[in-house]
């Protein structure tokens, strides 16, 4: 056999692409390890909550977070638009969405925000040391002991939510809300902020249960309420969700894919490398062209000439 | 001629006299019903019996009748209900159902007979009633809202969240009543007679020190304010609300 450069480049581009319908064909449904079935969830009813920020500093309390540099019951501070960070696991932020009221006055909405404990978390999937976790309970769990601090998860999560202590740079942590994980475990055992929560803006209970409030809700008040439960698809489903009077895009929510984020690239990783199949493949292919052209010795001089 | 003069000049002297003892007295009368209402102070003749109201927990109702609120509201006013029919007038909101939760706030004090004789719609806040047919047609708040979030009746308010939506919409809805938390309920605040510690004979200066211990926010605040600066924007005038910069340290000699 003759092999030239050129007909080497053809034969490998046609394994590659045999390769590559080989993957595409055997696609089994990828799925994250551990979906829980029935996980705890939050549901926020934005048409409830008044903006107290009392679920800031119950979160605060009891996650022993430091001091805010406003006290929880400064009003200013919601006069401009905030994120969770390393110092505060949720953050409630207003908007002007449009709407009067009866003296002409701009009608408050308040949109709490936190980790949205993703069914199929992307950060999960991407921590490649397993510091993060999907528990059963519905939290997504953070083990400070396994994390070697990459960040990957900062980059991964679809809602921007992952912080990072990176003021102390001998044990920083990514900081990011704990579902209150140690207080939801125990029997009747409520998330700091849903149970200050004045108004029960904040519901907690099985997934289940309260998608099937937010559709009673809905249902019984249509003019109050667009027919969106955000976290019911999105990403996959999320353990918090939210149902509300103004079009998500307006209050800050990020329109997500339905499709859990990690889909695609656990597809990717878990077909091309299941059984180690591709990298065989490749190297048998290899190993296979160089048997075939073992035999031949360098080039003449002559037939180099020749080709050229 | 010149004992007359005299006599002349007493007279606004005694005028201004009268003024003054007519206004002290004014002053003294019996306040409204509404400073009533917001002085913390003041306690009503059934305090106590009412804070052994505020103990009870009652057995929860877990069904209630489905009707309509106009339904409900006419149907009551068929029956003859309304103030005269009222058992307790006033009632402190001091349920051990929130309290073995959390205990942040002291009980808010509810004048029943007020906000019904104000409402006159027994309907607006006793919306439903128990499917029971030998409870009572209205029953308290407690009655069908106890613990949030739980399992049987997952779209059930729970007592804190029902008083709250529910004052929370009226006061505002209606522009009547406190709308601040502390206007309905005050803190629970530390005693300070164990936190304060004093000289036996303190000066003024010594107080004010003791205060700026715990609270030097409130010191940084009054450094910043027209009252120490002497000038800045006179802010709760009439007609003057955050236009016109002026005090001792700029226009005014003196704008009190």
């Amino acid at each position: 056999m003759n092999l030239t450069r050129r007909g080497f480049f053809r034969i490998a581009g046609a394994a590659g692409a045999a390769g590559a319908a080989a993957a595409a064909s055997p696609s089994p449904e990828v799925r994250a390890a551990a979906v829980p079935d029935d996980p705890y969830g939050c549901l926020v009813d934005l048409t409830r909550c008044i903006g107290c920020r009392k679920c800031e500093q119950a979160c605060n309390r009891v996650n022993a977070l430091p001091e805010p540099e406003r006290s929880f019951e400064d009003p200013t501070v919601l006069n401009r638009l905030r994120r969770p960070d390393a110092r505060a696991f949720t953050v409630v932020n207003r908007y002007f969405p449009g709407r009067l009221d009866a003296g002409n006055q701009l009608v408050p909405t308040f949109v709490k925000i936190q980790c949205m404990h993703c069914q199929e978390p992307a950060c999960a999937s991407a921590c490649i040391v397993g510091a993060l976790t999907k528990k059963e309970n519905g939290t997504v769990h953070y083990d400070v002991s396994k994390c070697i601090g990459c960040r990957y998860c900062m980059v991964a999560c679809p809602f921007e939510i992952p912080a990072y202590e990176y003021h102390d740079p001998v044990t920083p942590r990514v900081m990011k809300c704990t579902y209150c994980y140690e207080r939801i475990s125990q029997a009747g055992g409520l998330p700091g902020c849903a149970e200050i929560c004045p108004t029960e803006a904040i519901t907690f209970g099985r997934r289940k249960t309260l998608l099937e409030v937010a559709r009673k809700r809905i249902r019984d008040n249509p003019v109050q309420y667009l027919d969106h439960i955000y976290g019911e698809r999105e990403v996959g489903g999320t353990s918090w969700m939210y149902i509300s009077g103004i079009a998500f895009g307006k209050l800050g929510f990020i329109d997500v894919p339905e499709t859990p984020t990690p889909r695609l690239s656990e597809k990717i990783q878990h077909t091309l490398f299941a059984y180690l199949w591709s990298p065989i493949l490749l190297y048998g292919l290899l190993g296979g062209i160089m048997w075939t052209s073992r035999k031949r010795g360098p080039h003449s001089e002559a037939e180099e000439g020749d080709r050229r | 001629m010149k004992k007359r003069i005299w006599f002349l000049g007493l007279v606004p002297v005694l005028a201004l006299l009268c003024l003054v003892v007519s206004a002290g007295r004014a002053a003294a009368a019996a306040p409204s019903g509404d400073e009533l209402a917001l002085d913390p102070a003041w306690k009503a003749p059934d305090q106590e019996a009412a804070r052994e109201r505020a103990r009870e927990v009652v057995p929860f109702v877990d069904a209630v009748v489905d009707e309509c609120q106009l339904c409900r509201q006419q149907r009551l006013r068929d029956m003859g209900l309304g103030v005269k029919d009222i058992v307790h007038s006033y009632f402190l909101l001091d349920s051990p159902v929130i309290k073995q939760r959390e205990d942040h706030y002291g009980p808010v004090r509810f004048m029943h007979t007020k906000h019904a004789a104000q409402i006159q719609d027994c309907a607006v806040c006793h919306h439903a009633r128990p499917a029971d047919k030998a409870a009572k047609e209205t029953v308290r708040c407690s009655a069908c809202h106890q613990e949030s979030f739980r399992a049987d009746t997952p779209d059930r308010l729970g007592l804190k969240a029902a008083y709250h939506q529910q004052c929370i919409a009226c006061h505002r809805d209606e522009a009547k009543g406190p709308m601040d938390c502390a206007g309905c309920h005050p803190k629970n605040v530390p005693d300070h007679k164990e936190l304060v510690k004093l000289p036996a004979n303190p000066q003024p200066w010594d107080v004010t020190a003791e205060c700026l211990r715990c609270h030097p926010g409130a010191g940084e605040d009054m450094l910043a304010s027209s009252h120490w600066l002497w000038r800045g924007h006179s802010a709760y005038t009439l007609d003057h609300q955050k236009k016109v910069i002026h005090g001792k340290g700029t226009t005014a000699i003196n704008n009190f």
